[in-house]
C-alpha cells in the first residue's frame, strides 16, 4: 500500500492504567473530565463503578481495570474519566492518568503475544510501537459489550 | 395526493386528532344506547348527540377522500335515524346490535386511515344497514340520498378547539428536561448560598440575596406546576376504550357485564396514561373471565344477571387512586393458602392482607388450576410489575360471595418525586414519600432479634428492620449505631431500615437508569441533588420483596 487516501496512521488517546499506556481512537473520544463525585450504585454489575454528574446528565461509569484483571483504581489527583461512545451509548471509563493524543504509524502495530491472551480477555486489539514506548489497543467494543449480555467477572 | 406527501400527513394527523375520539366516543355511545334500550331506560338525547359526531366524522372523511369511512358514517346516520324516530321499531337486538358492530368498525376505519389502509367489511356492513332498514317499517328518511338540513343534530366539534394548539409531546419531554436542570441548578445556587451564609458571608448583601433565591424559588415551582399541567389528560383518554372492549370480552365469555365509569376527568401524566391501559385492561378482563360469575350461576346466588363493574378515579393528595369493584364471587382465600404452600411458601402467621397479596406473587400465574379456580392468578404479577413500574402501589380487598376491589395508588407524574434523603456510610439516598411510613429515632434497647434478624415494635406491630448499609452493601459495619430507620411500606408490608442521616424532604428529578447499570434491584431511578451528586432512587416494593437479611 503506498500513498492512498486511507490514513496510515492511528489517531490516539492514550492513557495509563497501572504502569501501561492503553491507547483508544480518538474518534470515540468525545471528551476526558476530572473525576467528581462517583456514586455508587447498589447492586450494579461489577464492572459499573457508578454514576457521575455530567453536566446534568446521569454518566455511567466503567471501572475499565477490573475488566482487565486489574484491582479497582484508587481516585488520586491525575485520575480521569475518559467519555467514550459504545455501541451507541456514551460511558465513562475511569482512568489513573490521561497520557496524549498522539498517532502512531500504522505498520507499527503488531498482535499481542498468543501466549498472553486468553479467551474472555482478548481486549487488546494489538500493540503499537512508538520510539521506545507500547501502547496497547484497547477494543473498547469488546471490553464494554451491550447491554444485556452476560459479562464473565 | 399522494399517500406519504407531507401536507397530506400532517393533514391526516389533524383529522385523526379530531375523528378519533369522536368515533370512539360514537362506539362508546353505541354501546351505552344498547343497554340503555335493553333495560328500558331514558335516552335522554344520546342518540342525536352521536349524530352530531357521526355528521362531523363524514364531513372530514369526505373532505380527506377517505370514502369507506365517509359512507360508514353515512349508513350510522342512517340507522340512527331510523332507530330514533318516533315509535320506532324497537331494536329486538337487530338495531342497536348493528349500531355497536358499526360503531367498531367506524373506529377501525378512523384508526386505519393513518396507515392509509382499509380494514374493509365497509359494504358488507352498508348492506346490512340496507336490510335492517327494509325489514323495519318503511324509513321516513331516505336511505342514501338525504338532503337538506338536519334538525337536531348540530356538527359537533371539540370544546374550545379555537384555543388549542396541537404540540409534539416530545416537545414537552424537552420542556420538562430543561426544567429538571433548571431545579438541580437552582438547588445548587441554594446549597452554594448556605456555605457563604454560614460563614457569615457579606453583611446586607446577603439579604438580598435570600430574599432573591426565595423568589426564584417560588417562581421555579410555578414553572413546574405549569409544565406538568400541560403534560396532563383526563384519564378518560384511557377509560374510554374499555366499553366497547368490555363488551367483546364479555360477549366471548357469554356473561353479562355493565361497566360503570366515574371519575374520567381526573387528570394524570401522558407518561403514565400511555402506560396504564394495558395494566387496567387485563384487571378488567381478569374480573370478567374469573370474577363475574355466569348468569345462571348469579340468579342462584340472588345477583341480578347482570354483573357491574365499577371504575373509578379520584386525585387524592398528589395521587390518583383508582378502584376497580366487581360484584362476582370473590377471593377463595383458602385454595389462594392452599396454593402458597404447594409453592413452598410459608403462609401460616400470615394475615388476611398479606394472604391476598400473594396472588401478585410470579408464581401464583402459572402454578396449577387452583388459581384459576380460585378465581385470580392469570398475569397478575405482570399486571403488579406494571404498576410498581410506574411508582404506584396495587392493592386487592375481597368480599367472599360479592367481590373483589382493586385499589391502585398511582403518581400523577413520573418526572418528579417528592423524597425524603437519606445518607447511609456517608452515601445519599432519595425514597419517595409515598413509601415512606414514618421515620423513627433509633433506641437502641428497641431494637430486638429474632433468628438473628432485628425486629422491632412499631405502632404496636413487630415489623422486621434491616441495617441500611447491609441492604445497599455500601462495605463495613457502621462505627457508631445508626441513628434512624425510616419504616418503608408497600402494598401491606413494612420494614424498618437503618440509616445515619435524615437530610430533608426534596422534590427530585426523576433521571433513568442507563442500561450499562444492568437491572440493579431496589433502585428504581437516579436523580441529581442541590450539590450536584448523584443520588439512587430506592424502590421499597422491591426492598419488602427481598427475604431481611441475617
Amino acid at each position: 500500500m503506498s500513498g492512498g487516501g486511507f490514513a496510515r496512521e492511528l489517531h490516539l488517546l492514550t492513557f495509563a492504567l497501572d504502569r501501561e499506556e492503553y491507547g483508544v481512537p480518538v474518534g470515540q473520544v468525545r471528551e476526558v473530565i476530572r473525576v467528581s463525585e462517583i456514586t455508587r450504585v447498589p447492586h450494579a454489575p461489577a464492572h459499573v463503578r457508578g454514576v457521575t454528574n455530567l453536566r446534568g446528565r446521569i454518566l455511567p461509569v466503567v471501572e475499565i481495570r477490573t475488566r482487565l484483571g486489574l484491582q479497582p483504581a484508587a481516585i488520586t489527583g491525575r485520575s480521569r474519566i475518559v467519555v467514550v461512545e459504545v455501541h451507541d451509548r456514551v460511558l465513562g471509563i475511569l482512568v489513573d492518568a490521561v497520557l496524549q493524543v498522539t498517532k502512531v504509524p500504522l505498520e507499527s502495530v503488531t498482535p499481542p503475544p498468543a501466549e498472553v491472551v486468553s479467551p474472555g480477555s482478548d481486549f487488546i486489539g494489538g500493540v503499537a510501537r512508538a520510539s521506545s514506548r507500547l501502547v496497547m489497543l484497547l477494543e473498547l467494543e469488546k471490553a464494554l459489550p451491550p447491554p444485556d449480555t452476560e459479562l464473565s467477572p | 395526493m399522494r399517500r406519504d406527501d407531507g401536507v397530506f400527513r400532517e393533514l391526516i394527523d389533524d383529522y385523526l386528532v379530531e375523528c378519533l375520539p369522536l368515533a370512539e366516543r360514537v362506539a362508546d355511545g353505541f354501546v351505552e344506547l344498547e343497554r340503555r334500550r335493553r333495560e328500558g331506560a331514558s335516552e335522554d338525547g344520546l342518540l342525536a348527540s352521536l349524530q352530531g359526531m357521526l355528521h362531523t366524522v363524514k364531513g372530514n372523511s369526505a373532505m380527506m377522500g377517505l370514502a369507506p369511512a365517509q359512507e360508514l358514517a353515512h349508513a350510522l346516520e342512517d340507522l340512527s335515524a331510523l332507530l330514533g324516530r318516533d315509535g320506532a321499531p324497537e331494536s329486538e337486538g337487530g338495531g342497536a346490535a348493528l349500531l355497536v358492530a358499526g360503531g367498531g368498525l367506524l373506529v377501525e376505519q378512523v384508526r386505519a386511515a393513518a396507515e392509509g389502509g382499509d380494514p374493509g367489511r365497509t359494504a358488507e356492513f352498508v348492506a346490512q344497514v340496507h336490510a335492517f332498514a327494509a325489514r323495519t317499517s318503511e324509513p321516513t328518511v331516505p336511505l342514501g340520498r338525504r338532503g337538506g338540513e338536519r334538525r337536531s343534530a348540530p356538527e359537533t366539534r371539540p370544546e374550545g378547539a379555537a384555543n388549542v394548539v396541537r404540540v409534539d409531546f416530545r416537545r414537552l419531554d424537552a420542556m420538562l428536561e430543561v426544567l429538571g436542570e433548571g431545579l438541580i441548578e437552582h438547588s445548587a445556587v441554594v446549597e452554594a448560598f448556605r456555605r457563604v451564609a454560614r460563614r457569615g458571608g457579606a453583611g446586607e448583601e446577603i439579604g438580598d440575596l435570600d430574599r432573591a433565591i426565595v423568589a426564584m424559588e417560588k417562581t421555579m415551582k410555578r414553572l413546574e406546576a405549569v409544565v406538568m399541567e400541560t403534560r396532563l389528560l383526563p384519564i378518560s383518554t384511557v377509560f374510554g376504550r374499555f366499553p366497547r372492549q368490555l363488551r367483546d370480552i364479555a360477549h366471548s365469555q357469554r356473561k353479562r357485564v355493565r361497566l360503570v365509569v366515574s371519575g374520567g376527568e381526573t387528570s394524570l401524566d401522558k407518561a403514565v396514561l400511555d402506560r396504564l391501559g394495558e395494566p387496567l385492561l387485563h384487571l378488567l378482563n381478569n374480573a370478567v373471565v374469573h370474577g363475574i360469575e355466569d348468569p345462571d350461576e348469579r340468579l342462584r346466588a340472588g345477583k341480578p344477571e347482570e354483573g357491574t363493574l365499577e371504575l373509578s378515579a379520584a386525585s387524592q393528595s398528589g395521587r390518583v387512586i383508582i378502584h376497580l369493584t366487581d360484584d362476582g364471587r370473590g377471593l377463595d382465600e383458602t385454595k389462594i393458602l392452599a396454593e402458597a404452600e404447594s409453592l413452598g411458601l410459608d403462609v401460616r402467621s400470615a394475615d388476611p392482607a398479606r394472604i391476598r397479596a400473594l396472588i401478585f406473587l410470579p408464581g401464583f400465574s402459572t402454578a396449577a388450576q387452583v388459581s384459576q379456580l380460585a378465581g385470580r392468578g392469570v398475569g397478575l404479577d405482570v399486571v403488579a410489575g406494571s404498576i410498581r413500574g410506574l411508582g404506584g402501589t396495587i392493592e386487592v380487598e375481597s368480599r367472599p360471595g360479592r367481590g373483589v376491589t382493586f385499589v391502585l395508588d398511582l403518581p400523577l407524574t413520573l418526572a418528579v418525586v417528592r423524597s425524603l434523603i437519606v445518607e447511609v456510610d456517608r452515601e445519599r439516598y432519595a425514597v419517595p414519600i409515598s413509601q415512606v411510613a414514618e421515620t423513627v429515632r433509633t433506641e437502641p434497647e428497641a431494637m430486638r432479634q429474632i433468628n438473628g434478624r432485628g425486629v422491632t415494635l412499631w405502632r404496636g406491630d413487630l415489623i422486621p428492620v434491616s441495617d441500611g448499609g447491609a441492604l445497599l452493601g455500601t462495605g463495613g459495619r457502621p462505627a457508631a449505631p445508626r441513628r434512624f430507620f425510616v419504616v418503608i411500606s408497600s402494598g401491606g408490608r413494612r420494614r424498618g431500615v437503618l440509616v445515619d442521616r435524615l437530610m430533608g424532604h426534596q422534590d427530585v428529578v426523576v433521571k433513568g437508569l442507563d442500561r450499562t447499570l444492568g437491572r440493579p434491584e431496589m433502585v428504581s431511578g437516579t436523580t441529581i441533588l442541590g450539590d450536584g451528586r448523584v443520588a439512587c432512587i430506592l424502590d421499597a416494593a422491591r426492598i419488602l420483596e427481598r427475604e431481611v437479611p441475617a
